[in-house]
């Protein structure tokens, strides 16, 4: 610490923690001062935030110690919000039947006698969210606000408690560039009135916009810690991963696209109005726009996951034009689908990576109804393979491996059935720079190889990165098409946030 | 981080690649819930044939094995629907009931093969009217099924007018429950041939693997282009045919059948899967575990007879297993999600 600085408000020294027989935090210090936006990076199970359930007291140090304005921190997680500490989850933690207001007072709801005191309860959840700088009713439900306005509301209840020390996990992973601006503008004043703020994410350019002092880990260690202006995006980059990494953005695939193999006409659903989409053999098309623009229900409505209000949608089966109407002959024609969230639409975390890809695959890996097991194995095997799982061990349970070599199995089950036409709905959200570039390498190869590709992604580098052509939906319509050529953050976002509709 | 058996089973590279996997741990209690059906029964097996008089002789195992068949055939079944995530069939009760009353009342009247062909027809009929309400219109299995026992119940009692029907003294049904093999009674051996055929359709099979797939995540399972509802139908009509062999096994036990003959047997079915280590919550599960399941219930409750104690604390000491057993099931779970 520099002399010049002034004294901690937390300070964690040498935290240990273990699950078994693995270390996830080993022997990690960390200090923050008021005032100043302390931003924690590093891979996926790098230990972030198994370190900040540590110092909200959700779990227990094996080893080390947490300070609080020098009061050594007692009595779980309880003890740690009176002492002044509130963490922000990466999973939303809201209810979604109750109020905004109710939300933002849970757990400090001013009560008399056992009764709510309902004006005073709005009072305090409404100064929360003028201290964050956002508008919303306090009477909506928060089931029927935005993804992105939940986690204001999320944030809203943190700050509420007047805290001494904000923990924010992730908290732009669904948010959109101009929300996360937002969010990145308010944490500056909220440090600028002296909170004290630990910043977690996988966009370094936001810490870099924001932070003063960056920690990176990786393995559960402190493998460099030091003011901001010290370091840069690619040495950070350089140490989270430890080792040489090649994102290479320049190196475009070139597109050779084929016969038509989709084609989408009049689509309507929830949140549909009426889309024609086309997608050829060997080509990527991206689906660009905001959170809500309605990407997510127009491409299951495309493959059948969820009714369709009307349109058509017709898939060329060896040059023979299919109709597809439900889900299941959509996947025996060849259709593959990622969904968007792994965990509950993905995977049967309980069951091994083997049955994971085995599902969709089973009539092939099968003979008269019974399983056979060696051709499975060595099915699954070739896959798990393919996809650079790590480490390639076909009989864990899938709920045990990280969210990149989750996000990996499920798109090793579809290349399995090597579709004709496959939906990837944000492929890497939430996974490690290391995992991203292959996810990346294996949608490239899936185009190469013939299929026409679908991709849904809220991180615009990597829609630029990947799509021969994009599609921006705002409103359930495609508003804009743009080629490799034409995109670029600015072109794709002013389509999605309708800016060039009022603009020049 | 590196737990050193693990990282020298992969390339080193690859383990500092992926910090994130989450090392094989044991847990005690995910153990217990899972596997501790095979040291509690030993346990009370021992503990019986030496601190309990009259446990270990011939007679006395023969009937726990009489009593033990029936209630297994419907908890080995029974255990499909519970893997499949769908709660449990409580209308086993009525099954089983109007299956023993179809075989002894019918086969009098109108022959033996009417009676298993009716037995057939019924079976069936539960098994798809309780798969479909689940299954496609994704009702609570517990309410469908307490009801269709209520149906199935009130239609058994209307028209069998509640009476008791004999099987005659020389036919099948009397031969077939007093045959034996030494001390294990023929129903035993059912019992065991349906626990080793279920085993297989649930571990070797497609049907088995969409029911395990299903239980373990239904949105994933349907994202994968599965035809969940008859996977549900499935379940339900597996448990329905074992509660239909239950019904015959139970009548030829007694060469008697009444339409309150099975009470208790959705609860006794529940008690030795879920002691089986079948999780509540599916996906989890085994039929050969819950077949331990069923011989622990079954000796357990040999021995509070043996010692004297009554059917009322008899009842009591069930119903504590199965709170202990599915609280430590749900722990377990969350122990393990960590």
């Amino acid at each position: 610490m520099k002399p010049d600085m002034p004294l901690p408000v937390l300070e964690a020294s040498s935290i240990v923690k273990r699950f078994g027989g693995a270390v996830a935090v080993d022997d990690v210090s960390i200090a923050v001062s008021a005032g100043e936006i302390h931003a924690v990076v590093g891979e996926n199970g790098a230990g972030k935030s198994t370190l900040m359930r540590v110092l909200a007291g959700i779990l227990t140090a094996d080893q080390g110690t947490v300070k609080v304005g020098g009061e050594l921190l007692e009595g779980g997680a309880k003890g740690s919000l009176e002492a002044g500490i509130a963490l922000v989850h990466q999973e939303l933690s809201l209810i979604p039947e109750m109020t905004v207001a109710e939300n933002i007072m849970l757990g400090s709801t001013p009560t008399s006698y056992g009764f709510i005191r309902t004006r005073q309860l709005k009072a305090a959840a409404a100064e929360a969210l003028d201290e964050i700088g956002v508008s919303v009713d306090l009477n909506e439900s928060v089931a029927r606000l935005s993804v992105a306005l939940r986690q204001f509301v999320e944030i809203a209840r943190a700050v509420a408690r007047k805290p001494r020390v904000l923990i924010l996990d992730e908290p732009t992973a669904t948010l959109t560039p101009a929300e996360t601006d937002h969010l990145l503008a308010m944490l500056q004043r909220l440090a600028n009135r002296g909170m004290a703020i630990i910043y977690i994410s996988h966009r370094i350019p936001e810490v870099f916009t924001i932070c003063t002092t960056i920690t990176v880990l990786r393995d559960g260690k402190v493998v460099d810690s030091t003011p901001l202006v010290e370091t840069t995006p690619s040495a950070v980059i350089d140490k989270m991963v430890g080792r040489e990494l090649s994102l290479d953005l320049s190196s475009r695939r070139v597109a050779t696209p084929g016969a038509l193999v989709l084609s989408a006409r009049g689509i309507r659903a929830h949140n549909v109005n009426g889309v024609d989409l086309d997608v050829r053999s060997g080509e990527i098309i991206g689906l660009g726009g905001l959170v809500g623009a309605g990407r997510t229900e127009l491409v299951r409505a495309i493959v059948g996951a969820d009714p369709r209000y009307g349109g058509t949608v017709t898939l060329w089966v060896d040059g023979h034009p299919r109709n597809i109407t439900s889900y299941q002959p959509a996947v025996r024609a060849g259709i593959g689908y990622v969904p968007e969230e792994r965990r509950t639409d993905g995977l049967a975390l309980t069951m091994s990576v083997s049955d994971n890809i085995a599902l969709p695959n089973r009539r092939e890996l099968s003979s008269a109804g019974v399983i056979l097991a060696g051709k499975t194995a060595r099915f699954a095997s070739n896959l798990a393979d393919a996809v650079g799982l790590r480490p390639p061990v076909i009989t864990r349970d899938v709920g045990e491996y990280s969210g990149g070599n989750q996000q990996k199995v499920v798109i090793a089950k579809w290349l399995g059935r090597k579709p004709r036409f496959i939906v990837l709905d944000e492929p890497t959200r939430g996974v490690d720079v290391g995992a991203k570039a292959e996810i990346h390498r294996i949608v490239r190869e899936l185009a190469d190889n013939g299929a026409a590709v679908l991709v849904v992604s809220s991180d615009l580098p990597e829609l630029l990165e990947l799509s021969d052509v994009i599609h921006v939906v705002r409103d359930g319509r495609i508003t804009g098409t743009l080629s490799a050529a034409d995109a670029n953050e600015k072109s794709v976002m002013s389509l999605a946030s309708g800016e060039n509709l009022v603009g020049a | 981080m590196a737990d050193q058996t693990t990282t020298a089973a992969v390339p080193p590279r690859a383990a500092s690649d992926e910090p994130g996997l989450a090392k094989g741990r044991f847990s005690l209690l995910v153990w217990m819930s899972e596997r501790g059906v095979f040291l509690f029964t030993a346990l009370l097996v021992v503990v019986a044939v030496v601190f309990v008089n009259g446990f270990a002789s011939l007679a006395n195992i023969t009937d726990v094995f009489y009593r033990a068949a029936p209630i297994g055939i419907v908890a080995v079944g029974m255990t499909f629907v519970v893997i499949s995530a769908n709660y449990l069939d409580l209308s086993v009760v009525a099954q089983v009931a109007t299956a023993s009353v179809i075989l002894v009342g019918v086969s009098n009247t109108a022959g033996f093969p009417a009676a298993i062909g009716l037995a057939l027809v019924v079976a069936l009929l539960y098994g798809v009217v309780n798969g479909l309400a689940v299954g496609v219109f994704k009702a609570n299995a517990v309410i469908v099924t307490l009801s269709t026992t209520f149906i199935g119940l009130g239609i058994l009692r209307w028209l069998s007018g509640g009476s008791i029907f004999f099987g005659p003294e020389d036919g099948p049904i009397r031969a077939f429950g007093q045959a034996k093999l030494g001390p294990i009674p023929l129903s035993a051996l059912v019992l065991l041939v349906i626990t080793a055929v279920l085993w297989f359709v649930l571990t070797r099979t497609n049907f088995g693997f969409l029911i395990r797939s299903f239980g373990s995540n239904k949105a994933a399972t349907r994202l994968a282009g599965v035809n969940t509802a008859l996977v549900v139908v499935g379940a339900f009509v597996i448990t329905s045919l074992a509660a239909m062999l239950a019904g015959f096994v139970l009548a030829a036990f007694s060469n008697t059948a009444v339409s309150t003959m099975s009470d208790g047997y959705d609860f006794s079915a529940l008690a030795a899967i879920i002691i089986g280590g079948t999780s509540v919550f599916g996906g989890k599960g085994s039929v050969l575990r819950t077949l331990l399941g069923v011989i622990f219930v079954s000796v357990l409750t040999n021995i509070l007879v043996l010692l004297g104690i009554g059917f009322g604390l008899q009842q009591v000491a069930i119903g504590a297993l199965i709170v202990l057993a599915v609280s430590v099931d749900a722990l377990a779970r969350r122990v393990g999600k960590k």
